[in-house]
């Protein structure tokens, strides 16, 4: 019980801080996080509260009204930053390696594994060798 | 032969590691420039002190294939950069503004403290306010201060992040003048 307390004491302000402010709705946030905040190093347009992050979110939440789709609002930022705004790079041209590398690196250490596990074959000679020797007194 | 194999790799990838180490992070494209886009539009309120002579609103599109035109991003709260840059593009406006026009925007910035600025600088050259940094996004911007030099046909010719030296701005200038 006591433990349950003790977590509790931690876990709960972290999902107090869970969620956008009352006054955007989460689906902003949502596409924000997959935007980049411009002048901030590795951080989000939705985690930032720099002026251009704040207005990026006021932009898309405008779109968003105005009844535009998300890639639509995505085509807008890129539009004007280049595709360096998107997090995900995209899946084509020389981005497209940042997606496959990982699993070709993945198959290629799965195959070295296992052709260093791999049961090998003993000469016949070394084993008739290893039984003779065996049944030496 | 393996040997060899494992020693390329090792070549290959430090070669990568140097490339990238090589890089500069502060170098950040402007699609605009790259493309030689003309210059978004925008319409935003002139600063009081500049109301008499540039009207109430200033619309971009007015000005656009006249003369050249540098469009400078700054705020009061950007020190030390904005700061060094203010004499620098005064001076200038008042050598070229005959043949070009130099336009100032304010961004996400208080109207009382980019006031004192313009009175700390004596900044002559026409000066608005945006607030809410929307423009900014229109042109890419990255954050103040920013500088973009637009052709005499309206065209986004350069953009340059940071504060701007005297002989940077002179060598844009010679590029946008014909």
């Amino acid at each position: 019980m006591r433990w349950v307390l003790f977590l509790a004491l931690f876990f709960l302000p972290a999902l107090g801080q869970e969620g956008p402010p009352p006054d955007l709705s989460p689906e902003v946030f949502r596409i924000a996080r997959e935007l980049r905040c411009p002048v901030c190093q590795g951080e989000s347009a939705a985690e930032s509260n720099s002026g251009v992050a704040v207005e990026m979110r006021r932009i898309i939440a405008e779109m968003l009204q105005e009844g535009k789709t998300e890639e639509e609002i995505k085509a807008f930022f890129v539009d004007r930053y280049g595709e360096w705004i998107l997090y995900n790079p995209p899946r084509r041209g020389v981005t497209l390696w940042a997606w496959v590398l990982p699993a070709v690196a993945l198959i290629l250490l799965a195959l070295g594994l296992f052709a260093y596990f791999r049961p090998k074959k003993v000469p016949k000679e070394l084993l008739e060798e290893a039984e003779r020797r065996l049944k030496e007194p | 032969m393996r040997a060899w194999l494992w020693i390329l790799l090792v070549v290959a990838l430090g070669g990568l590691f140097f490339w990238g180490m090589q890089r500069n992070p502060k170098d950040l494209p402007s699609v605009l420039a790259k493309e030689r886009r003309p210059a978004p539009d925008f319409a935003l309120p002139v600063l009081p002190p500049y109301r008499a002579e540039w009207g109430e609103t200033f619309r971009l599109s007015d000005h656009l294939g006249k003369r050249p035109i540098i469009l400078n991003f700054w705020a009061s709260w950007c020190y030390p950069a904005c700061y060094e840059e203010a004499p620098v593009l005064e001076a200038a406006w008042r050598t070229y503004k005959e043949r070009v026009l130099f336009l100032g925007v304010n961004t996400q910035d208080k109207e009382p403290e980019a006031l004192k600025f313009i009175a700390q600088f004596g900044l002559t050259f026409p000066q608005l306010f945006d607030p809410r940094g929307r423009v900014g996004v229109d042109y890419g911007m990255y954050g103040v201060p920013e500088t973009f030099f637009i052709d005499g046909e309206g065209r986004v010719l350069a953009r340059h992040a940071g504060a701007i030296d005297q002989a940077t701005l002179e060598k844009y200038l010679k590029e946008a003048l014909p």
